[in-house]
């Protein structure tokens, strides 16, 4: 495992989604963009949909601290208890797993364990992954506190650099797009506007 | 029925009226203290020959700087550390079977500069047994730990976990330990406590640590001092009492003995050292240097404790260091420019004392957490442990 790659750690899970806490307050990953963590026999995939910078303790409350200071920089360089005092998290919607070196984009048998190590994903880990667009049908059922909308589509931007050919990646995603939402074409519209910008 | 806050409510009425119109008279006393303060920075050696040949029955502070001087910050060192250290503690509990205590330090190291870095540690430890919950004598004698004793065991422990992660501080950056609370161990003062219960805990206990800090200035700048906000204490108006007494030598079992007001001094009672710097100072200044003339002082030695007030802009805070620290203008430069610094970055207390706090601090859940914890293990190891009955019927509200 390439250490570089470990950004986080799952503080709080379930079958269908996973929360976890970054290393960096910087670290987050993007919105849409692939991380992979361990379940109890398999690797579990999921996809960025929500992150949040906040106090550690409930109770206490940020405030603005820079009135006099130059940069955003500047603050934390002046209050070196902030980064110990702040923290990054993010949740994942759970889209599939890897069991005996095959990706499934199905719901893993568990949850991905808590504490376990969350990584980033490498260009070739996306590129596997998405050869299958299977768990789009997924992405688009969940009933996510966030646009889904906009998480697919950023998902499907990122996804489609890790391809030789973006443009015939993004095609295909659209044919499996138009295909689940025949039913939605104003939703399908909305989607497919999102990846042509 | 819990606390009737109606029936409070009048009282506190009451006490608001007295209180206004004690409010003029104070402002008056005020008034007076910060002319003879002002009248007393003239006549600076007749005041010092006062203040050593006195016997009053108040505290003063003894003099080591001119008693009118005032002084700006000097300006901050470009890289530098501060160790901020506070504690809080589960005491002994007499309606549980098991005595035992808990410490809980908070230790915070922040680094500035070019390479800013932060490290919290929290820090529990248990005390339990006879060896540990109790101050013993070479001759058999034995005095346990609990109630004000442990108090002031916590702040030797307080001390030691400073001078800990002051000690192992970058190398060749200047370092401030900062405490809260006085350096002075009030709690041994006026007590009857046998004298190698002093001796373990101020002589082998707090000033050892302060022994490392000493030690430590060898090969490095490094100072130690406390943080008292909202200070009560009036050594240096009772030595402005002093001044204004006709009598000389000044002793008040002599000629005013009995006497609670009509005093020639009372003319500036009540005034408290906060209240006069707070009219003399400016913003970011400190005051002079002083010692404290408390009887347990005498056995600090090469520690001895002297303070300084500082203007805070909203309020006037003490600062308590040894008396290295006070005589080395370097080391008492960088204790004032970095506690003014550590309170602009804390809105008004230092910063490293309010997170060491929020490390230290154990709340009323973390207590009842604790003894359930001490019970289960206890049991699953078969050790019956009891609370009386009196906390059983306290945790089982029956009606």
């Amino acid at each position: 495992m390439d250490l570089k790659q470990k950004i986080a750690e799952v503080i709080e899970t379930s079958n269908s989604e996973f929360m976890a806490q970054c290393y960096e307050l910087e670290g987050v990953p993007a919105l849409g963009s692939l991380v992979r963590t361990r379940g109890r026999d398999c690797d579990i995939y999921g996809i960025v949909y929500y992150s949040a910078t906040h106090s550690l303790e409930p109770g206490r409350r940020i405030i603005a601290r820079g009135q006099n200071a130059a940069t955003d920089r500047d603050v934390f360089k002046a209050n070196p208890q902030l980064a110990r005092l702040l923290v990054s998290d993010f949740k994942a919607l759970v889209i599939g797993h890897r069991s005996g070196g095959d990706v499934k984009q199905y719901l893993p048998p568990s949850p991905a364990l808590v504490y376990a190590f969350v990584y980033t994903s490498t260009d070739e880990e996306v590129r596997q992954f998405t050869q299958s667009l299977n768990f789009l049908s997924l992405m688009l059922d969940s009933r996510l506190p966030v646009a889904t909308d906009e998480v697919v589509a950023a998902f499907l931007r990122s996804a489609g650099h890790t391809h030789p050919s973006s443009q015939g990646f993004l095609i295909r995603a659209g044919k499996e797009l138009a295909w689940l939402l025949s039913n939605d074409i104003r939703r399908l519209d909305s989607i497919l506007k999102r990846l042509s910008q | 029925m819990t606390l009737d806050i109606t029936q409070v409510y009048r009282q506190v009425e009451e006490m608001a009226g007295e209180m206004k119109n004690r409010r003029a008279d104070y402002g008056r006393r005020l008034a007076t203290a910060t002319e003879v303060l002002k009248s007393a920075a003239t006549e600076q050696e007749v005041l010092r020959h006062k203040v050593e040949r006195a016997h009053t029955s108040w505290l003063l502070a003894g003099l080591k700087e001119d008693i009118g001087l005032h002084k700006a910050p000097a300006s901050l060192p470009s890289d530098f550390c501060v160790v901020g250290c506070d504690g809080s503690h589960i005491d002994v509990d007499r309606h549980h079977s098991e005595r035992l205590f808990l410490f809980n330090m908070g230790v915070i190291y922040l680094r500035y500069g070019g390479s800013p870095d932060a490290e919290f540690i929290s820090s529990p430890t248990l005390y339990y047994g006879e060896e540990r919950q109790n101050i013993r004598s070479t001759g058999g004698q034995q005095v346990a730990i609990e109630g004000p004793l442990l108090g002031i065991k916590r702040g030797v422990e307080e001390c030691r976990s400073l001078a800990d992660r002051v000690c192992s501080a970058p190398d060749g950056l200047p370092v401030l330990g900062l405490i809260d609370g006085s350096l002075i161990m009030w709690g041994l003062v006026g007590q009857r406590y046998e004298d190698f219960v002093i001796k373990d805990l101020l002589d082998e206990g707090l000033l050892k640590q302060f022994d490392r800090f000493f030690e430590l200035n060898k090969t490095r700048q490094a100072a130690l001092a406390s943080y008292i906000s909202f200070p009560r204490s009036a050594d240096v108006a009772n030595v402005l009492r002093l001044q204004i007494c006709p009598y000389d030598p000044v002793d008040c079992d002599r000629h005013c003995q009995g006497k609670l007001e009509g005093r020639p001094c009372d003319e500036i009672a009540g005034v408290i050292d906060r209240a006069l710097f707070g009219k003399v100072l400016g913003d970011r200044e400190r005051s002079p240097v002083f010692y404290s003339t408390s009887s347990i002082n005498t056995r600090y030695g090469i520690h001895k404790v002297c303070f300084f007030y500082i203007g805070m802009g909203e309020e006037v805070a003490r600062v308590e260091v040894p008396e290295w620290v006070a005589d080395d203008e370097a080391l008492l430069n960088l204790t004032h420019a970095i506690i003014l610094d550590q309170c602009d970055k804390g809105f008004g207390y230092p910063v490293c004392l309010s997170e060491a706090h929020e490390q230290a601090v154990v709340t009323g859940t973390d207590r009842d957490q604790f003894w359930d914890l001490v019970d289960r293990v206890l049991q699953e190891d078969n050790i019956a442990s009891q609370r009386s009955l009196k906390q059983r019927s306290k945790r089982v509200r029956w009606i």
